[in-house]
């Protein structure tokens, strides 16, 4: 349990790289990947839950980054979707939502992204209604969701 | 302050010792939302996350019992209808992964999904103290006023017990398939002696039950003239008002279609003991 400081020693990982920050209490994730690791591939729009933009994976389950206090991630693993290219080389659903067209202004992208791999790490086949389970806290403005959908489908195909 | 404890012995001390200036943090999806609205929002946190057990749910003598720390996630895959489609509408899977039951029933918000699942069931919420031990509270008497609730703040909701073969149904109207805010939602619930509860979301100042409705129905059974009075009666018997979501005649309108509707459905597949009037 932690002393009464106001201050909190957060320990995680990031795509892997092991963080160790002074963090303060009321400092949420999103903020903290982007200002502080400079992270900014994660969005932040809505701040409420609603968009799905800030979307990243801990411990392998998806949760909004600008719903989640900095102490909460102790121990805990994170991706963000620069975790997920490897060198040049895009990770598949990078590479099918590339092909299918499926980003426009490109600002939910990131977090459509992890949404789709949280989906299909836990679940490579997924029913047409688990799908729409999984996706359904994301919102595009501005693509229209048949290219999206379309690039997930496609990558179901080549999942490992 | 941000304390993080792995025992619930630890949290309740905490919580007895700090009272309101701590907030009880589960998921983070209501309290969260305020710190990014505000800057004057809660500054200290007990953060329940890490309690061993707390977010486990059993089977005990024909009943669920959830611990605080239940998401949505988890209680969206219970065989308890109402509860588990609540729990899957009330946000998109991030936040059904993060939610939990105890953030629900703390929030008290009157369109807090799960709290409406809930009350059309009898549940039971379990509050704890560090040295006055435990207390359940029937869920009907726990909100007690507009996002207040029976909790003391030196409490914390441990567990929610709730049957697990009572018949339910439910419906929630609202903008999109999911990730909104109802305009209104409905549960009813019927427990295996055919005793039936109503119960809306959004058309008070706290989830509540139409309680004439309910005796409408407990009286004359589902006959169809016995659901119209209870839609009739539902519709009489909510307050609801008028905001940027909806108007209060329409919420009240709908009251009754949702009566209606899912009296109907609880009929429809009613084993031929429960509902006399057939």
């Amino acid at each position: 349990m932690a002393t009464d400081s106001t201050t909190w020693q957060l320990r995680c990982t990031v795509n892997g790289r092991p963080i160790e920050a002074e963090v303060e209490p009321d400092e949420t994730l999103l903020f903290f990947l982007r200002d502080k690791l400079g992270l900014t591939g994660t969005k932040g729009s809505c701040l409420e839950g609603e968009c799905g933009s800030c979307t990243v994976i801990v411990d392998g389950r998806a949760l909004n980054s600008c719903l989640v206090l900095c102490p909460q991630m102790q121990g805990r693993r994170i991706e963000t979707i620069e975790g997920l290219a490897n060198g040049d080389k895009l990770h598949v659903l990078q590479d099918k939502f590339l092909a299918s067209g499926a980003a426009q202004c490109g600002y939910c992208t990131p977090g459509l992204i992890m949404a789709a791999k949280a989906l299909l790490d836990q679940n490579p086949n997924p029913t047409e209604q688990e799908f729409f389970e999984g996706m359904e806290g994301n919102i595009c403005r501005c693509t229209g969701y048949a290219a999206i959908c379309e690039a997930i489908r496609s990558a179901v195909q080549q999942w490992k | 302050m941000f304390l993080q404890p792995r025992q619930v012995a630890e949290a309740l001390e905490a919580r007895a010792k700090y009272g309101a200036e701590i907030t009880p943090l589960g998921g983070g999806t209501d309290i969260v939302v305020v710190l990014n609205r505000q800057s004057t929002g809660p500054r200290h946190f007990l953060d329940l996350s890490r309690l061993e057990n707390y977010a486990a749910i059993r089977r005990e003598n024909g009943c669920y019992v959830a611990g605080g720390g239940a998401t949505f996630a988890q209680l969206g895959r219970l065989e308890v209808k109402a509860l588990s489609q609540a729990a899957m509408t009330v946000g998109g899977a991030a936040i059904r992964n993060a939610g939990t039951i105890a953030g629900n029933l703390g929030t008290a918000s009157p369109a807090g999904d799960g709290c409406v699942a809930l009350l059309a069931i009898d549940a039971d919420i379990e509050l704890s103290h560090a040295t006055r031990g435990r207390r359940v509270i029937p869920i009907h008497e726990y909100f007690t006023g507009f996002r207040r609730t029976a909790l003391v703040a030196d409490e914390l909701i441990t567990a929610v017990r709730f049957p697990a073969d009572w018949r339910t149904a439910w419906y929630k109207i609202g903008k999109r398939g999911s990730i909104n805010i109802s305009i209104v939602c409905c549960a009813i619930g019927m427990s295996p002696r055919g005793n039936v509860r109503i119960a809306f979301g959004c058309v008070a100042p706290t989830v509540m039950r139409a309680r004439q409705a309910e005796a409408i129905i407990a009286k004359d059974g589902l006959a169809d003239a016995s659901i119209e009075a209870a839609a009739q009666s539902a519709m009489k018997e909510v307050a609801p008002i008028d905001d940027h979501r909806s108007s209060a005649s329409y919420r009240r309108a709908m009251c009754g279609v949702l009566t209606r509707r899912l009296l109907r459905e609880l009929r429809q597949d009613a084993p031929r003991a429960a509902g006399r009037a057939e």
